[in-house]
């Protein structure tokens, strides 16, 4: 009996999740035939691609418990990679991308490997002193990178070159990246996979007494999840045809990643597009009212929101609407 | 099955083990008691590979385990262990927790749930089965520690001290319930201070004093070593 309702309300928990999951589909699929305005779509695509990129960290940062704070390291080299590989060899954007997010995927293993193996903030001060050994190697490396300057990629729209007139196209990409990011994310939270992660960041020792070898499985982690920030560093790429180490390599993307996947719940699915959509207008927002001055002022607004959520939420607002429907629920019950 | 050869284990001049030998058979339980500070969870911890040896060697089912590296290839060897300070995933559900042992020996989700059902049920604890582990009593906690164990399919099980915390009563509820875990075929090696239960379950006991072993035997025999008395029980009382 027990056993058969845990089953049904394990099934309509997933029911639930796969509805909300084919809506949120549904609706970004048909909004910019309805609504097609370039501002709006330009907002909404970089609401899908941070999402994606929280998303991408969240599988770490979140579901791992290994907070990173240099994961624009793996943004940049998918960036960088695609526009390379393009402009000096013809090679297209989307074989770019899949080549970024390997390349991404293999650097993330390489330099945290070793940091799993120690206990303490050694991930954290690795991958924040990696993110910005990266950024000045972007600009020393000039001749091939542009330094400072950085990399125009050369224009010559098509599909082949991922490069297009409007706006659409980059948002329907956008929006599969993001869906990509949300599934791979699901698929963790119901696997052997997410469990595993999950142990690992409640304790270590207990992880390990039990049969896991917490060292291996970080490391897929952080391997899915630099392969998944590669990719959305190569989207990038291709939507401003432009980059340079300053918007590809700065360590306010690093936190920009996290803070989203924060304040929308980390260690959950939807929590990070949940935090885009309140992050990352905000962020436009201050960018176009503060002008060139909006970095320093920017960091003071994203503190204090920060310290308000982990105050006052501290499990994100998915955190915050569980409690809210656990409330309801108690309360209907006792009636 | 398990057969430790003059383990050591000095830290930094303290030798929290020196020179210990002993052997498990199959389908016992062997107690393991000692004043505190004796050295009776670090034993375990050297056999879990939570920390190399010092010296000496470790074998179960006739293979060095002892230069082992890491505590999850012990489990996987098929040995499990509680931790005398329970560790808990606080944020999971109990269900949760001991699907995570489950995983062990499975890599399917249904099947690692109905694993962690059938552990649940074997200490008592199904009926918290969707409580938060963080919300669970002391004794609860214990239970899980076992459950979780249990749950990882170990040919051998280490107890640290499963019963300290507990009142007599739910002490009376343990007893039978780490009886019926060696029916069904797993050997113990549990460390415990209440000497009464020590002599109720245990087949041999093993009596540990500043990191030496001081006797083996029955626990009549064990009681009535002179040495035993003089250095252990006479020296608490
Ligand atoms: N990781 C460690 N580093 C340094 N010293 C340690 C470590 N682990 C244990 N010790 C020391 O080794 C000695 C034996 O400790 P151990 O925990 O094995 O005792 P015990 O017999 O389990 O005692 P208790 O009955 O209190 O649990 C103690 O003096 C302890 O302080
Ligand atoms: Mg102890």
């Amino acid at each position: 009996m027990t056993n058969l309702t845990n089953t049904i309300s394990k099934k309509n928990k997933h029911f639930s999740m796969n509805v909300f999951i084919l809506v949120l589909a549904i609706i970004g699929a048909v909004l910019p035939l309805i609504w097609d305005n370039p501002y709006t779509m330009q907002i909404l695509i970089l609401i899908f691609l941070y999402a994606a990129a929280a998303g991408a960290w969240n599988i770490i940062g979140g579901y791992a418990g290994q907070v990173s704070l240099g994961h624009v390291a793996f943004f940049g080299l998918g960036a960088y990679t695609t526009a390379l590989l393009y402009n000096f060899f013809g090679i297209s954007p989307w074989i770019g991308m899949i080549l970024g997010g390997i390349l991404a995927a293999v650097v993330a293993g390489l330099i945290s490997y070793p940091c799993f193996r120690l206990r303490g903030p050694f991930f954290t001060l690795a991958t924040l002193a990696f993110a910005e050994v990266l950024r000045l190697l972007s600009i020393w490396a000039r001749p091939l990178t542009g330094g400072q300057v950085g990399v125009t990629i050369l224009f010559n729209p098509g599909f082949k070159n991922f490069q297009f007139f409007g706006k659409t196209p980059y948002y329907y990409i956008a929006l599969i990246l993001m869906f990509l990011v949300l599934i791979v994310s699901i698929w963790i939270e119901r696997s052997k996979f997410g469990y595993y992660l999950t142990a690992l960041k409640e304790d270590h020792d207990a992880s390990e007494a039990l049969g896991i070898n917490t060292a291996k499985y970080k490391l897929y982690a952080i391997a899915i999840s630099g392969f998944l920030t590669g990719l959305c560093g190569a989207f990038y790429t291709q939507l401003l045809l432009f980059i340079e180490p300053l918007s590809v390599f700065t360590s306010h993307l690093s936190n920009q990643f996290a803070m989203i996947a924060v304040v929308g719940g980390a260690g959950t699915a939807v929590g990070p597009i949940l935090g885009s959509v309140i992050i990352t207008p905000l962020n436009e927002l201050l960018r176009g009212a503060l002008g060139g001055d909006f970095q320093g002022l920017n960091f003071v607004i994203f503190g204090a929101i920060l310290i308000l959520v982990v105050t006052f939420m501290p499990n994100g607002l998915v955190g915050f609407f569980k409690d809210m429907k656990a409330k309801i629920n108690h309360r209907s019950e006792s009636k | 099955m398990l057969e430790a050869k003059k383990i050591c284990k000095h830290f930094e001049g303290l030798k929290a083990v020196n020179d210990v030998s002993f052997t498990i058979e199959k389908g016992e339980i062997l107690g393991l008691i000692g004043p505190n500070g004796a050295g009776k969870t670090t034993i375990f911890n050297m056999i879990a590979a939570v920390f190399p040896l010092t010296s000496g060697e470790i074998y179960f089912n006739g293979k060095l385990i002892s230069n082992l590296k890491k505590p999850s290839d012990v489990c996987k060897a098929g040995i499990g262990r509680t931790f005398q300070v329970v560790k808990p995933f606080g944020g999971m559900t109990v269900l949760e927790n001991v699907m995570v042992g489950a995983f062990n020996v499975t890599n399917s989700v249904s099947e690692a749930t109905e694993k962690a059902m059938k552990a649940m049920d074997q200490v008592g604890l199904l009926r918290r089965k969707d409580m938060l582990a963080k919300n669970l009593t002391v004794s609860d906690r214990k239970r899980l520690e076992v459950a979780r164990a249990l749950a990882t399919e170990p040919q051998l099980l280490l107890l640290d001290e499963v019963m300290a915390g507990l009142n007599p009563t739910e002490v009376e509820e343990i007893i039978p319930l780490i009886r019926k875990i060696r029916d069904d075929g797993i050997t113990i090696f549990m460390i415990e201070h209440i000497m009464a239960s020590m002599m109720a379950l245990s087949d041999r006991i093993l009596v540990l004093h500043h990191g030496e072993k001081l006797a083996e035997g029955t626990p009549a025999e064990v009681t009535s070593n002179e040495k035993v008395i003089e250095a252990y029980l006479g020296g608490k009382h």
